[in-house]
């Protein structure tokens, strides 16, 4: 049942992630096409980092999806988005604390930091347990 | 061990956002929902400031009306305790 769960949640974060950051990838020549208008309130710099993102995200998206098909081989990936994903979590505390980007996405910060939180903790418990990753014969000769 | 560690840790951050609105360092982000860049009418282009009474990087007060006659360039700075 958690194994399951571990590739619904692997293989749906994974698509979301491969198509946000093909997304975020695209708007950097979207932004630079001419007489375009920006989607993202930002400028230069901003889609700079933003592609970047999105390329980051690919990856890590294409990780995760490899672990959906294969989850007894990536425990690894699921701590590590755990990890990724607290970290999304802060900044968005943050930036509601702050207050500069209530104008743009109001609430919805604080209500990604919650969702993201929730998938952090799903991920810790539903990561499959550390396996015997040695080699079969290794294994068997030292048994 | 390290798994129920996380765990609290994530269930604590959990309900510190939930909290958030409730705590003093949460009302920023509700002090901030009405700066909406609204005009002020007191700030309306063509119009005269209002009076201001300020106080000058020497200590010594200052009024606008000091001010009269000269070009005066007022900014404004987000300050260190916003």
């Amino acid at each position: 049942m958690a194994a399951t769960s571990y590739r619904v949640l692997c293989g749906v974060l994974g698509a979301a992630l491969l198509l946000g950051g093909f997304g975020l990838f695209a708007s950097f020549f979207g932004y630079h096409a001419p007489a375009s208008e920006s989607p993202i309130p930002t400028g230069p710099v901003g889609y700079y980092w933003v592609a970047t993102s999105g390329c980051a995200f690919v990856a890590w998206g294409g990780c995760l999806l490899a672990a959906s098909r294969r989850p007894e081989g990536g425990r690894a990936a699921g701590t590590w988005s755990a990890l990724g994903l607290v970290m999304l979590a802060l900044i968005r505390m943050v930036a509601w604390i702050v207050g500069d980007y209530y104008v743009w996405p109001g609430e919805l910060a604080r209500t990604e930091s919650v969702v993201f939180l929730l998938l952090a903790l799903a991920f810790v418990w539903l990561r499959p347990a550390p396996t015997d990753m040695r080699p079969a014969n290794v294994a068997l000769e030292q048994a | 061990m390290l798994r129920w560690a996380a765990t609290l840790g994530i269930l604590g951050l959990i309900a510190l956002v939930l909290a958030l609105p409730a705590t003093s360092i949460g009302r920023r982000g509700t002090e901030a929902a009405s700066r909406v860049d609204a005009p002020t009418p007191a700030l309306a282009l063509g119009r005269p400031l209002p009076e201001l009474d300020l106080v000058g990087l020497d200590g010594a007060p200052l009024k606008l009306a000091d001010l009269r006659g000269h070009r005066v360039l007022l900014t404004f700075e987000r300050s260190v305790d916003w």
